[in-house]
């Protein structure tokens, strides 16, 4: 299948790298901002002086609409094919700079940033000449590798309208009915018979009490209702391969094998109650139920005005070493408690718990039922309820904490609310779709705040209870989300990547494939002859540099952070006195964004750092940092994003194990260690940054 | 579809789930109006901390997603604009917005932060007066605003702030120009560095939309309490848990160092009472963050100083997601005492304004007492004050605790009874953050299919 890059629609942006390098230099007041503690005239006429500059102007203001254009003019005057700009900061303004001087033609990618002012102007105000010293560095880099930089080019993947969806119960069918209803062709496969999935098997649904069956009803019909909609019960995935966009899918039914493509995947595969058997005298005593079979029974009105005491038990196999609380058990047992009380008010019911977790309005029921008459029994972790077997009939013997002495409870049915796990099969869907998930079969989500149905690949979302347990209500939203997170990229036709993305040169490469399996978006496939030649499908790189700085060979490079431009950089920052200075790899997101909240705080610091930024930490090879000890550099910095959050997933993780390893290959070699420094930060330690320099400068021996 | 044909959404609210809800519908190829009623985007997450359960940073996850808006061809932000009338035509909504003036040329300033040195006037700030944070008169809404640059508080432009130094004289514009009260050194201080940003002059602006669907993503609040309420407001080192997230918070005013309001001291023994909001004449409901927010900021100041005492007073221990349990359980793990009780009165040592609590204790049945340095108030989540307003103009029901109403939770989720309008996040109750942006997609799913 098509592993290569073929598929792939370039859309070359104008402008190429061959030509010979015509830099431009802007340097910005910012009114008084920068010119207050820099001397930007002589940046400026430093500027022009260095190699390969053919331009170098100041503006007051050169992100105001005038010299934008003024900015345009220069770029078809000069015939540039490079420009740098020395100003604020490019968390804020690369966009706009990379958008001027492609309206004039240039190539946007080669386009590099300089940040004078959150790293000089606002960070060093005492002294005029040693800011205005810095800023003359940081503009040498800047020049160093813009004269480097090639063309990057927008990189699209075409992706189709077709949609797979995996599970047919509330949430699979929600989402069904969502890309149907736009023309999207969808695929809905239900392993079994009938579509519906836990609402098969429950009676309600609370907190408003609508019935399941309807409910299911309602949500089949929705997707029945489209000739799009191509259904699959009684169904096996035989197979997934392929990436956004080129899905190739086998499906089996009764041994009949049907193969299809798909653009899209939406795993909605539910959960499953954890298996009781052994406790609580599961499995030994017919009268010891789960939660889901007392759903059936309450059903088939086997309960109601049978069962005289009815014992529920809480959080069985769930908030103990292995796992959290199961979500929906408290607010099933108010559910399932009210309806024997109110079908025999003189049912003796009681709910044996730990915390009632009950939220909004479930309160309100947990009210109303305490009214009604079920009982609740607080139990301590340390001394769980047992369940006894004397004489045929049963008991639950607990310590109810509230009344601070044991309680014999008799049952005639016990309950147990046990935890939930995700269903058999999770295993190998896992595993076709490269995707991960938790001990408990749970699947892992991109982001567990901002990224909660979608997977790390592109392509593949996620709905409902595979994620975790949780209410019907919020399962419905979820599909419907899904559905919108699958349909974007239908809807547009492509995926796209920025420019800054990997390239592998084969010519070294020994096919070990560390950069596929250290990718994390599965952006580098394995193909060719014997299947172990790497690919990158650049539509799906996000550009982190995890492969090319773990590349045993050296093989990848990163548009626009290629090693030779980062370390030209290096080099011009350490042209002179290199032993004052301190060289800091500083990833573009949290790390950069601590430096900027320094430099908005207007918090002074020690001078010596020069910046290099790297999209991620995960980019700084070993090699880096022996070129700028090598270099002569006082000292080295990584800076990263503060554990857990990156933006590539794992990258500061990567780099702080890659780190841990470099000190000690250092130190055989015989550097000294204490001259590499990391920092991890989030976007709001700019005191942390700060202290840093501070305490670098002390240790380096730098004041 | 070209530009004349494209369909809108006009998303009211931009905290975390209106930023989602927006980038959806316009990665989608709509058009997304995302309006706020204060300058910036961002709600309560960007002034947060850390968030449960990973403890991401707030801000460096949110940032990113304020910048992606902001640049994103087919969002436009309108901030500081109240959603005043609409009219159903046609499939479509026609909607008056007001945008009120924000006193500065928006295509001029880039928050350079001249003007704000020049103001003579600082007033508390409205979410970190308790703990001391104050800001100007002019000033940006906080570090990462999007749109990035500063405003002017209506109290400037009202005259209320005469007797506090305004109108210091000596004015650069003219005071006729100026309403009543003519400081004009921000001005003055634009004009200086050459840009003439500021406009003390600028008039509201009215602007007229049509689009298809509307999304309300009006948030939550903390629930305010009264006076008094566990000594709050009375005693300095009493706080709710939006402050102590603000104290905790390198971007706040003590620079995220955990002191006292009182001394500017680290506290070295802190309680949280958990529910503080609820009771007779409280919430009637569980605001479900809280417990976890209690266990996240224990944690947190535990990160800062394992030393420092943490204690929790709860009644039942809310923590129903994705590995919540386990959060708890680490805050647990670290040393934080977790009480099973309610206190019922709180005093003040007047010389070292420390604070008693008096507590039954339900595991015994017996009333305790213990002092401690800074006590936190977990008070709940409140729907908006704004909503009612808000709900009047667009035709939509609030629910009886005053979050908007969905008409079929499960048929129909996070639908309003008017076909076209939905709603996503702190709009329809307590909810996390994931949660928001779930339903903040599953809303923008909505809002651009066929209806
Ligand atoms: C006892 C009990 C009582 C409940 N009561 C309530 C209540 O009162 N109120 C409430 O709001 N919520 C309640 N819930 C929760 C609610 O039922 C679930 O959240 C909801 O049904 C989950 O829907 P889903 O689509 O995510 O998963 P499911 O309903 O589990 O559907 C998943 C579907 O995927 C299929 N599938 C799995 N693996 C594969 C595979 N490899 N290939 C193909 N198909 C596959 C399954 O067969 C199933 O049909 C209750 C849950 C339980 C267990
Ligand atoms: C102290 C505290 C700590 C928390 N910690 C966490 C945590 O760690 N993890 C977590 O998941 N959640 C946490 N939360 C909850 C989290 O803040 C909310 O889930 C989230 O902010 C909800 O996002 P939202 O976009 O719905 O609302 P909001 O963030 O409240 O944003 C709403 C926006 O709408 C605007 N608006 C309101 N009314 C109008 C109107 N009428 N017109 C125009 N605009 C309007 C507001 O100005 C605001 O910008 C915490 C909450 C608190 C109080
Ligand atoms: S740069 Fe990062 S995202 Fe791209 S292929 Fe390499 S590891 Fe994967
Ligand atoms: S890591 Fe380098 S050598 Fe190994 S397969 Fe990838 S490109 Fe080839």
């Amino acid at each position: 299948m098509g592993m290569s890059d073929e598929t792939e629609v370039k859309k070359e942006a104008a402008g190429t790298g061959e030509e010979e390098a015509r830099v431009g230099v802007f340097v910005c007041d910012c009114g008084s901002n920068i010119q207050g503690a820099v001397r930007c005239a002589d940046v400026r006429d430093f500027a022009a002086d260095l190699p390969g500059v053919v331009s170098a102007e100041e503006g007051k203001w050169i992100c105001s609409v005038d010299f934008l254009n003024r900015m345009k003019a220069s770029v078809q005057e000069n015939n540039l094919n490079r420009v740098v700009v020395a100003c604020c900061t490019p968390r804020t303004h690369e966009k706009l700079f990379r958008k001027t001087v492609a309206e004039a033609g240039m190539n946007p990618y080669q386009l590099e940033f300089v940040s004078t002012r959150e790293q000089v102007s606002w960070v060093h105000r005492t002294n005029q000449d040693v800011a205005t010293d810095k800023a003359k560095d940081l503009v040498k880099m800047g020049v160093a590798k813009a004269r480097l930089l090639e063309p990057g080019e927008e990189i699209r993947l075409p992706v189709g309208q077709k949609c797979l969806i995996i599970g047919g119960g509330a949430a699979g069918l929600t989402a069904a009915a969502a890309v149907a209803s736009q023309g999207y062709q969808v695929y809905l496969v239900e392993r079994e018979k009938e579509l519906g999935g836990l609402l098969n098997k429950i009676g309600t649904v609370a907190p408003e009490g609508d019935v399941a069956a309807e409910l299911k009803a309602t949500l089949v019909d929705a997707v029945k209702k489209y000739d799009n909609v191509t259904i699959f019960t009684g169904a096996k995935i035989e197979n997934i391969e392929g990436y956004i966009g080129n899905y190739k899918v086998k499906v089996s039914v009764d041994g009949q094998e049907t193969e299809f493509g798909a653009d899209t995947i939406i795993v909605a595969t539910g959960m499953a109650e954890i298996d009781c058997m052994g406790q609580f005298l599961y499995g030994e005593d017919p009268n010891v139920v789960t939660q889901l079979q007392l759903e059936g029974m309450l059903k088939d009105g086997a309960v109601q005005g049978k069962k005289k005491n009815v014992v529920f038990i809480q959080c069985v196999n769930s908030r103990n070493e292995q796992r959290g609380c199961c979500t929906v058990g408290c607010s099933v047992s108010v559910k399932n408690a009210r309806a024997i009380k109110q079908a025999d008010p003189d049912a003796n019911v009681y709910v044996v718990y730990r915390d009632m977790i009950t939220v909004k309005e479930e309160y309100v029921h947990l009210k109303e039922v305490m009214k009604e008459g079920v009982n609740f029994v607080r139990y301590d972790v340390e001394k769980p309820p047992v369940v006894q077997k004397a004489d045929g009939s049963l008991a639950v013997k607990v310590y109810d904490v509230l009344l601070g002495q044991e309680v014999e409870l008799p049952a005639d049915l016990v309950v147990l609310t046990t935890g939930f796990c995700g269903p058999e099969g999770v295993s190998d869907l896992r595993g076709l779709l490269k995707v991960s998930a938790n001990a408990d079969n749970f699947y892992q989500e991109q982001h567990i705040k901002l990224g909660p149905l979608d997977f790390a690949a592109a392509g593949i979302y996620l709905a409902g209870s595979a994620r975790n347990p949780k209410p019907m209500k919020d399962v419905r939203d979820e599909g419907y989300g899904a559905a919108m997170r699958a349909s974007i990229p239908m809807t547009r036709g492509f995926v796209e990547a920025e420019g800054i993305v990997a390239k592998i040169d084969h010519t070294n490469c020994i096919e070990c494939g560390i950069c596929s399996k250290k990718c994390p978006y599965g952006a580098i496939k394995l193909g060719g002859e014997k299947g172990k030649t790497p690919q990158v499908i650049e539509a799906l790189c996000k550009g982190c540099g995890t492969c090319a700085a773990d590349c045993p060979k050296e093989c990848i490079q990163i548009v626009h952070f290629t090693d030779e431009q980062l370390m030209a950089a290096v080099d011009a920052a350490l042209e002179e006195n290199p032993e004052k200075k301190v060289i800091a790899f500083v990833c573009h997101w949290c790390a950069h964004g601590a430096v900027d909240i320094a430099g908005v705080g207007r918090m002074e610091y020690p001078t010596p750092v020069r910046i290099v930024r790297v999209m991620c930490s995960a980019r700084v090879a070993q090699r880096f940092v022996q070129h700028a000890l090598d270099k002569g550099a006082a000292g080295v910095l990584v800076a990263g994003c503060e554990f857990p959050t990156c933006h590539y997933i794992t990258g500061n993780y990567e780099c702080k194990d890659r780190l841990e390893k470099l000190r000690k290959k250092l130190d055989k070699k015989g550097y000294d260690t204490s001259k590499v420094w990391e920092v991890w930060l989030s976007a709001a330690m700019g005191p942390k940054w700060v202290a840093t320099q501070k305490e670098m400068v002390k240790a380096l021996g730098l004041e | 579809m070209s530009e004349a044909e494209k369909e809108s959404v006009l998303i009211v609210g931009g905290g975390i789930a209106g930023i989602t809800a927006a980038l959806n519908v316009a990665d989608y190829g709509y058009k997304a109006y995302l309006l706020d009623d204060t300058p910036s985007i961002g709600g309560l997450m960007a002034r947060l901390d850390k968030t449960f359960p990973t403890n991401d940073c707030s801000i460096c996850i949110e940032a990113p997603k304020m910048y992606e808006v902001k640049s994103h061809e087919n969002i436009e932000i309108v901030a500081n604009a109240d959603v005043r009338k609409v009219e159903a035509v046609d499939g479509h909504f026609k909607v008056r917005v007001l945008k009120r003036a924000i006193f500065i040329d928006e295509e001029k300033c880039n928050a350079c932060g001249k003007c704000v040195e020049k103001c003579p006037v600082t007033i508390p700030d409205e979410l970190d007066a308790r703990i001391g944070g104050t800001r100007k008169l002019i000033s940006v809404p906080f570090p990462q605003a999007v749109p990035n640059m500063n405003y002017v508080n209506i109290l400037c432009r009202t005259g209320k702030m005469r007797d506090k130094g305004a109108c210091v004289g000596g004015c650069v514009v003219d005071c006729s120009q100026c309403r009543e009260c003519g400081v004009a050194m921000c001005v003055k201080a634009c004009r200086d560095e050459g840009k003439g940003a500021v406009m003390l002059w600028q008039k509201d602006q009215w602007l007229d939309l049509k689009v298809k669907s509307i999304i309300v993503a009006t948030g939550v609040k903390t629930a305010p309490l009264e006076k008094g309420t566990w000594g709050l407001d009375v005693y300095p080192n009493v706080i709710d848990y939006m402050n102590f997230e603000r104290t905790m918070n390198s971007g706040g005013p003590t620079l995220g160092e955990i002191v006292r309001p009182s001394d500017g001291h680290h506290a070295h023994k802190i309680a949280w009472i958990q529910c503080a909001g609820r009771g007779e004449k409280g919430l009637n409901y569980c605001s479900k963050v809280c417990c976890m927010v209690a266990a996240k900021q224990t944690i947190i100041t535990k990160e800062h100083d394992p030393n420092v005492e943490c204690a929790v007073f709860y009644n039942n221990q809310t923590c129903y997601g994705k590995g919540f349990d386990e959060f708890y359980k680490k805050a647990s793990s670290l040393g934080v005492r977790y009480i099973v009780g309610k206190p019922f009165d709180v005093t003040e040592d007047p010389e070292t304004h420390n604070l008693t609590i008096r507590y039954e204790d339900e595991s015994t049945g017996e009333i305790k007492e213990e002092e401690f340095e800074m006590l936190v108030l977990s008070t709940g989540l409140v729907p908006n004050e704004r909503n009612e307003r808000l709900a009047k103009v667009l035709k939509i029901e609030l629910d009886h605790n005053g979050f908007f109403k969905e008409a079929e939770p499960l048929s129909k989720p996070l639908e309003t009874a008017v076909p076209g309008i939905y709603l996503a996040g702190g709009a329809t109750g307590p909810i996390d953050i994931s949660e928001s942006v779930a339903q903040a997609t599953a809303a923008g799913m909505k809002a651009v299919s066929k209806r």
